[in-house]
């Protein structure tokens, strides 16, 4: 297989869109989760301040939660 | 697609094209994912039309749930700081 060397500018840039891409898939998977966990009932106007903090901290959780599991696999 | 030794105009306009191809990607996941949770949490017994009250339930779920995306990047930007 011919290798084509790539110019700096082009590494860079795929380089950037991945992370924003990896972001973007995280940002998706954790509203998932935490809309199903925090939005319970008919959605309404506004969010209630106990459903925007429930958001927040099942987002801050989930990440904790990560952190921890991958401590453990590293075991 | 050859990478090797591109003019500045032909990058220029690949990487413009990767862009919209990404953004096309995630804009067509995104509606997927809120049609999903919105028809879930909207229409719990079709009928043989959407009623007023299914679409506002849907119109308002799908402002929430861009709130919610916007809610929780923040909460992991904070907890990445």
């Amino acid at each position: 297989m011919e290798e084509h060397s790539m110019s700096p500018e082009l590494q860079n840039f795929l380089e950037q869109e991945k992370q924003k891409a990896m972001v973007n898939e995280l940002v998706g998977k954790l509203t998932d989760v935490c809309w199903e966990k925090c939005i319970t009932g008919t959605p309404s106007g506004k969010f209630s301040s106990s459903e925007t903090n429930c958001l927040t901290n099942c987002a801050q959780r989930f990440m904790e939660a990560s952190v921890l599991i991958l401590r453990k696999m590293q075991r | 697609m050859d990478f090797s030794s591109p003019s500045s105009s032909s990058n220029d306009a690949m990487m413009d094209q990767l862009k919209n191809q990404l953004a096309q990607a995630y804009a067509q996941e995104f509606f997927g994912t809120v049609r999903e949770k919105c028809f879930a949490k909207c229409v719990t017994k079709p009928s043989s039309s959407l009623s007023g009250s299914e679409s506002s339930c849907i119109s308002k779920c799908v402002d929430r749930y861009i709130e919610a995306t916007g809610i929780v990047s923040r909460a992991l930007f904070n907890a990445a700081k």
